[in-house]
């Protein structure tokens, strides 16, 4: 025990500027994530504000049972898991191809510019984004529309078609940050060694050979590493987005489980059951971490732990 | 000389205060200043500013003392910052916040908050006066336990939105303005097809609404109704029954036109997402024909005639329905669920109940309504008047919220006055026609729900509008049929729980209006 401490207390001394330099996230960590774990278990109470958590009544699984109750939720749930499934299908890749041919232009000065120019979108507010997308595909003045209108289709009313809404939320996303995501990808093209393509160059091989056989896979765990988390947040859409484009008539595909917490939980001041499907989108959400983790360590050994 | 400025100064204050003491009024509550504390929060001011001129001439007048203990100053959001302050369990003496009424209802039984009544009872004659002669407000704000828990703002005129429609079109068109549904199906036809605008396009939008909901606001042509309140989709009530207009056999037959309406062009195709901007755009580039909105502001357009040649937006009477009903549907409601209430741990009940009644004296009144004497107005023959300096200064109602004057966050009687004072000629031509025709109905002034009432209610009814919502959109646009769904959207409700919301609501209804 002596020992241990004495020990302890040595490597603390020779290695304390190490701890210094790890406290803030721990300190953020424990302040913004475990703290408030504390108070997930409104979740299982008749919350009142004024009563405080501890002074709530207990009501066990209630909450959750109103929520699996309601078609609304569930219908909510089943939009959740198609429309982050196809983004991630569709939205996923763009960053990776983008940066890739990032990579393949050689002008810098074109370079720099056309990597500012797909970076912009996602510096826009989403508000703005909104109004972007509905004058966009305005059926009297939108942009879209003029266009189909030269092929002789009559204007459509696209944002309040239920089949419309996946396409022009999941396109909107993508034009919005598959720029940004690419830096990701970018700098990790910058951390291969040059002495490959050196060797590849000597062997003879043409850019697109040396794109797959050289880039691609010494970037693949970043790639596997980044599907991993974004497999943990496939419930999280971003749902002001989603507020700002949807109308009742397309509910039907648009409504998710963020925008049903809104307007079920906080606009109605239930935070109880708010918190019963925030927790319940936490919960299916490791668990999908878990497995994609798992998989991926068994199939390439890359894994986040 | 020091010495003598001081003097003077202190002769000169109590020469100030002279005449109020002398009114005899004795508004003086507390004979040594009183301190206490307030938390008030509203969009347009996030705090409590002591140095507001109204609130000065306030302390000067009854010796109460207000100091500033609003929680969430930094956030707009009213009710994120009254979910602040009681989570924190510190309430102070007084809060004064928007959307106070379901807080106070909700809170109120679990002593957050001081119940009023016998206090108005036995120390507040002049709010005592106000509720006596309204009952129905008394009522409406009465929560499940049969306390009152705050003081509303109670706003003054009844009138809030109109049908408007280009009078110069209509001329120019050779029609009459229309006195029925019919008659009014045929101008908008008229506006879509007779190029009144003259640019040789068919780019008139007949009937506009900033918000869509004013759509379903003309059910009420066919006897449907789409609210019974000043907000969207309320409960209404007939006879003492309470029922939701979109389950109503004249909104299916509302919905059915209008959707006709819509498939024919005579509603703006993109209603539901042109937004508040629809009425500035429409209008000002001489393409809108007809909306249903607020009077004041839509009769500020008006002064589009300089550019636009003989333009002229202006109210006209509700049409007469199919059965030969003419409603307007949307009115000013006479209280506000914004106002202030007495925190549970209040040491000065007394006090504070007679400061709040203050504020319902003549003196209070004029102070809240039209700021403070000789500065932002004279009393002509004994009535407030704003000066032309004040009227000529800018827009008049956010110049009063600066000085601390019509806060809605405060419990008063708005004096419709004040507004008059500023509206313009085509408003008060408006008002007056409507007044003439006596078009208003009985408002649904809103339940209290005790807490197991509450759980009932929270249970279903989001839902249930959501549903609703869902169906009356896909109807107008045109991908279902409400001939054909009606049977099915009713069985759908009753599943989604609409008769045990309404039983809830229905029960407390019962309780506190009879």
């Amino acid at each position: 025990m002596q020992k241990k401490l004495a020990w302890f207390l040595q490597h603390m001394r020779r290695e304390w500027q190490i701890y210094v330099l790890l406290a803030p996230t721990i300190i953020w960590f424990i302040l913004f994530l475990y703290k408030p774990m504390y108070g997930l278990q409104i979740a299982f109470k008749d919350y009142s504000i004024f009563r405080g958590i501890a002074g709530s009544p207990w009501v066990g699984f209630e909450h959750f049972q109103t929520l699996f109750e309601s078609d609304t939720f569930v219908r909510a749930l089943k939009n959740t898991v198609i429309i982050s499934a196809l983004s991630m299908m569709f939205g996923f890749p763009m960053p990776i191809i983008l940066a890739l041919m990032f990579n393949e232009i050689l002008n810098q000065t074109y370079k720099k510019t056309a990597q500012t120019l797909v970076y912009l979108p996602h510096f826009i507010s989403t508000v703005i984004i909104a109004g972007i997308v509905v004058t966009a595909f305005s059926p009297s003045a939108g942009i879209v529309n003029t266009i189909i209108g030269w092929f002789g289709i009559e204007p459509i009313y696209f944002l309040t078609k239920p089949e419309w809404f996946r396409p022009i939320f999941i396109g909107s996303g993508i034009w919005q940050e598959a720029g940004f995501s690419s830096i990701v990808f970018l700098a990790a093209i910058a951390g291969v060694n040059p002495s490959l393509y050196e060797s590849a160059v000597v062997d003879g091989a043409s850019r697109w050979q040396m794109m797959w056989k050289i880039t691609l896979p010494s970037i693949m765990p970043t790639i596997i590493i980044m599907l991993i988390i974004r497999i943990g947040n496939i419930l999280e859409i971003g749902f002001e987005l989603v507020i700002l484009l949807y109308q009742p008539a397309t509910y039907q595909t648009a409504d998710v489980i963020n925008t049903f917490i809104y307007r079920q939980g906080l606009q109605g001041g239930q935070y109880d059951v708010a918190a019963a499907a925030g927790l319940f989108n936490a919960v299916v959400a490791f668990v999908l971490v878990m497995t994609a983790n798992t998989i991926s360590r068994r199939v390439s050994r890359t894994s986040l732990w | 000389m020091k010495k003598l400025t001081i003097t003077a100064l202190a002769l000169a204050s109590t020469m100030m205060t002279t005449p109020v003491l002398a009114d005899g009024h004795g508004s003086k509550i507390v004979d040594e200043p009183l301190e206490l504390t307030i938390h008030m929060h509203h969009k347009r001011y996030t705090s409590y500013d002591e140095d507001w001129p109204v609130e000065q001439t306030a302390r000067e007048m009854t010796n109460i003392h207000l100091k500033n203990k609003t929680f969430g100053s930094n956030t707009p959001q009213s009710d994120e910052a009254i979910n602040l302050l009681l989570a924190s369990g510190q309430l102070p003496d007084i809060i004064g916040t928007s959307r106070i009424r379901d807080v106070v209802n909700q809170y109120g039984p679990q002593g957050a908050f001081t119940p009023l009544n016998d206090l108005i009872e036995e120390h507040a004659p002049h709010m005592k006066a106000y509720f006596d002669s309204h009952p129905d407000v008394k009522s409406a704000i009465t929560s499940s336990d049969g306390n009152m828990y705050y003081i509303p703002y109670l706003p003054d005129g009844k009138y809030g939105r109109a049908y408007f429609i280009r009078y110069d079109w209509v001329e120019k068109l050779g029609l009459e303005i229309p006195n029925n549904v019919d008659e009014l199906k045929t101008v908008l036809e008229a506006f879509r097809d007779g190029d009144p605008n003259g640019n040789g396009k068919k780019d008139e939008v007949p009937y506009f609404a900033r918000q869509w909901e004013e759509l379903i606001r003309l059910v009420t042509l066919w006897d449907g109704r789409s609210s019974g309140s000043d907000t969207y989709h309320d409960y209404y009530v007939t006879d003492g029954k309470l029922a939701h207009p979109y389950a109503g056999e004249g909104y299916r037959e509302g919905i059915k036109n209008l959707a006709e309406w819509y498939a024919e062009g005579l509603i703006d195709a993109e209603i539901f997402t042109r937004g508040s901007s629809s009425r500035e755009f429409l209008l000002s580039e001489n393409m809108g024909g007809m909306t249903h909105d607020w009077f004041a502001s839509t009769s500020g357009y008006n002064r589009l005639s300089a550019d636009i040649e003989g333009f002229s937006f202006k109210a006209f009477a509700p049409p007469a329905s199919i059965s030969g009903k003419r409603i307007e549907e949307h009115r000013r409601i006479p209280f506000k669920p914004d106002g202030w209430a007495m925190g549970g741990t209040n040491e000065h009940p007394v006090e504070t109940i007679k400061y709040f009644d203050f504020w319902f004296s003549p003196e209070g009144r004029d102070l809240v309504n039209f700021g403070v004497e000789g500065a932002q107005y004279t009393l002509v023959d004994g009535e407030p008047q704003f000066t032309q300096e004040f009227l000529d200064a800018g827009p008049v109602n956010s110049s009063l919220y600066q000085i601390g004057a019509q806060l809605h966050a405060r419990g008063y009687f708005q004096d419709y006055e004040y507004e008059k004072q500023w509206s313009n000629e085509f408003a008060l031509e408006g008002i007056a026609l409507y007044d003439e025709g006596d078009y208003l109905i009985d408002q649904f002034l809103g339940v209290s729900l005790n807490a197991d009432e509450q759980k009932v209610y929270d249970k279903y009814n989001a839902q249930l509008r959501t549903y609703m919502l869902e169906r009356q959109q896909a109807w107008i646009l045109g991908t279902g049929d409400v001939e054909a769904d009606w049977a099915d959207y009713q069985a759908q409700l009753e599943n989604r729980g609409y008769s045990k919301v309404l039983e809830v609501m229905q029960a407390a209804y019962d309780r506190q209006y009879n």
